[in-house]
């Protein structure tokens, strides 16, 4: 009794909806999706997931969600709710995720910037030290003071990579910059953030990058401070028309919508993503009108060469600050090496916590 | 701006909010409440200052109704904890968790929303020394309302009779209430102005300092608050002085960053905490003294003779 009971309210439960979907896919996201930052862009994923299968795919997304248990519970309920795909958007749900994947083989996972993967779990990251390389040459060419300031949350490898790029960058175009950088060791802390931003400008900075800062509290100070900034993940020019720079952004639509597909032709794999300027992933936004033309012309030759594989941000020679040679010339840094950064180039004012 | 100019204002912007919300911590304290639910009160307050701001545009006002925000989080605290007896520290924790959420579901509109910041009020001819006057004398009215908000509780628990009405309550709530206070209604006040003091500072530092509302933009500062309180030996000079060295060590941790001397960067964040207590701890040597200041009633169930 209770059986067919249940048969008919599903039965009910499907006529309501309509059409079933081919696949349900669940998006977990760490913070709110605002108008910017981190979640946003990969809402803005799903919302490119949608458009591109229409009916064939059916997504819900779940914002705001701490790492540990309340995670894991959401993906549990996302999968009793019959999802078959999710996108993880924290480091942090690695391994609640990767438990799951293993007890529902049935559960293709995406997860962001993770290192363990399975046949049911890829992971993805983004190039975004390619973005930053040319937000360094800007900076390199507009400042004044030559004194270039960095607001960055955690000395984690994918950070250091970037604080690298964009001191390599600058100094190539202007051998005269200097770069500081001040490690909030603080995931969250906007006020924290204006604080930092303040302290570089009192210590001469005119261009400032706020790296990983999800809120546009560093483009609030410049804006205020009347300075330049190069902000990660959205575009930012709506919160300062005067002080944006560049804002290096993520897109992920084209990389979810081909996971998708490959999930609904059964030919998901676990892979690891490392999308940059060739892939689409990175791409730069918000270019200041103060770039003169050849200014322009020359980031837009640069970002050429990257996204062609001609040229690498991490091309020899690069020294470190110790003054040993890291990459010789001629050579670019590997990719492994890349992605477990953890030394500082030359001219960094500033050194990496351990 | 030059670095002793930045590291003074700086150093205010950061402290006020801290020295606001803990001197009505204070007085709810000394009132034999301890209120654990700052944390959510400050973010409540910085919420709906945000939007009061956004909407009137009148920044006084949305200060007012930050702290009424708060104020009535507070009510909530103060009914849980005065009224059916609940252990304060639990529900403490558990109104502030309610503070938070609150304030995200509120402000998820206006998620990573900015403002234009609050008028600067310069003191005449004090802001145009140089140096020390963008420093010190060119704020918005509020940071230089703190100090004298310190002098003002000093002297309200040390001089006043509703003071002295406070600190019988918390010292010894039965004798209070044997000479005819009405203890719990005593308490209830103490922690409404608490909960209304933690919401302005919330909104100074939504509309004021931070100019932006973002869930989780207080960022561990209520704890801070409850800290500075305890660390201040509940007195209105020391919570003051602890205030202005945890502001100022976090700040010149973020400027030494910037010089590029090297110093490990946690050793850095670690410092502002590591100074605070260890100056108020000298401060409040001796013991007799802290036992003194310290309400004896604090966080115990006070149950009504009937």
């Amino acid at each position: 009794m209770k059986r067919i009971l249940t048969a008919i309210l599903l039965a009910a439960g499907l006529a309501t909806t309509g059409h079933a979907a081919d696949l349900k896919m669940g998006f977990i996201l760490p913070s709110p999706a605002a108008d910017v930052g981190w979640a946003k862009q990969l809402d803005l994923g799903r919302e490119a997931v949608e458009a591109a299968f229409g009916d064939r795919v059916e997504t819900t997304m779940v914002e705001s969600v701490p790492e540990g248990p309340d995670a894991a519970r959401v993906m549990n309920q996302m999968i009793s709710d019959g999802a078959t795909m999710l996108m993880l958007g924290s480091f942090g749900y690695m391994n609640d995720g990767l438990k799951l994947a293993r007890s529902h083989p049935e559960v293709a996972m995406i997860h962001a910037s993770g290192y363990k993967q399975a046949d049911n779990f890829a992971t993805f990251t983004a190039r975004n030290y390619e973005g930053f390389y040319l937000g360094g040459m800007a900076a390199g060419m507009v400042t004044k003071s030559n004194i270039i300031g960095m607001v960055a949350a955690f000395a984690i490898p994918e950070v250091v990579a970037e604080v690298n790029a964009i001191t390599l960058a600058a100094q190539k175009v202007n051998p005269e910059a200097q770069v500081k950088v001040i490690w909030l060791n603080s995931w969250f802390d906007p006020p924290k953030a204006q604080e930092a931003a303040r302290a570089l400008i009192s210590q001469g900075a005119d261009v400032l990058f706020s790296l990983h800062q999800d809120t546009p509290s560093v483009v609030n100070v410049a804006e205020a401070e009347g300075i330049y900034v190069v902000n990660t993940s959205s575009d930012m020019s709506a919160y300062g028309p005067n002080s944006v720079l560049a804002s290096v952004t993520n897109d992920w639509s084209d990389y979810f919508v081909s996971l998708v597909q490959d999930k609904l032709d059964g030919k998901f794999k676990g892979a690891d993503f490392r999308g940059g300027l060739s892939e689409g992933a990175v791409k730069m936004a918000a270019w200041s009108k103060d770039l003169s033309d050849e200014q322009m012309a020359e980031l837009k030759k640069t970002e050429e060469s990257f996204a062609a594989g001609q040229s690498h941000a991490f091309d020899g020679p690069i020294i470190d600050q110790d003054g040993t040679e890291r990459v010789a010339a001629g050579a670019t840094l590997p990719d492994g090496e890349i992605f477990g950064m953890n030394w500082l180039v030359k001219g960094v004012d500033g050194s990496v916590p351990n | 701006m030059d670095t002793l100019t930045f590291l003074l204002s700086g150093t205010l912007l950061a402290a006020t909010p801290l020295l606001i919300a803990a001197l009505g911590e204070l007085v709810t304290e000394k009132s034999g409440v301890l209120n654990l639910s700052i944390e959510g009160m400050m973010a409540l307050g910085a919420v709906t200052g945000f939007i009061v701001a956004t909407a009137s545009g009148s920044y006084w006002l949305a200060l007012l109704a930050g702290g009424v925000a708060a104020a009535a989080l507070a009510a909530v605290f103060g009914f849980v904890v005065l009224v059916t007896l609940g252990n304060q520290v639990a529900s403490g924790i558990a109104v502030g968790i309610l503070g938070i959420g609150l304030s995200g579901l509120i402000g998820r509109p206006y998620e990573s929303s900015t403002i234009a910041p609050m008028h600067e009020l310069p003191i005449p001819f004090l802001s145009n020394v140089p140096v020390i006057g963008p420093g010190l004398f060119d704020h918005v009215a509020l940071v230089y309302c703190a100090p004298l908000l310190a002098v003002a509780t000093w002297w309200l628990l040390r001089s006043t009779k509703v003071g002295l009405v406070i600190r019988a309550v918390g010292e010894a709530p039965e004798a209070a209430h044997a000479i005819g206070y009405n203890v719990v209604l005593v308490r209830f006040c103490a922690v409404l102005y608490g909960g209304f003091c933690a919401g302005i500072a919330g909104a100074f530092i939504s509309i004021a300092s931070a100019t932006l509302w973002s869930d989780g933009i207080i960022a561990g500062r209520g704890w801070i608050v409850v800290a500075l309180v305890v660390f201040g030996t509940w007195r209105s000079g020391r919570v003051a002085i602890g205030a202005y060295l945890f502001g100022m060590t976090t700040l010149a941790g973020l400027l030494v960053q910037s010089t590029g001397i090297a110093i490990p960067s946690q050793v850095l964040t670690s410092v502002p905490y590591i100074v605070t207590i260890i100056a108020i701890a000298m401060l409040s040597m001796d013991p007799q003294r802290i036992r003194l200041n310290a309400p004896v009633s604090l966080g115990q169930i006070y149950h009504e003779a009937k």
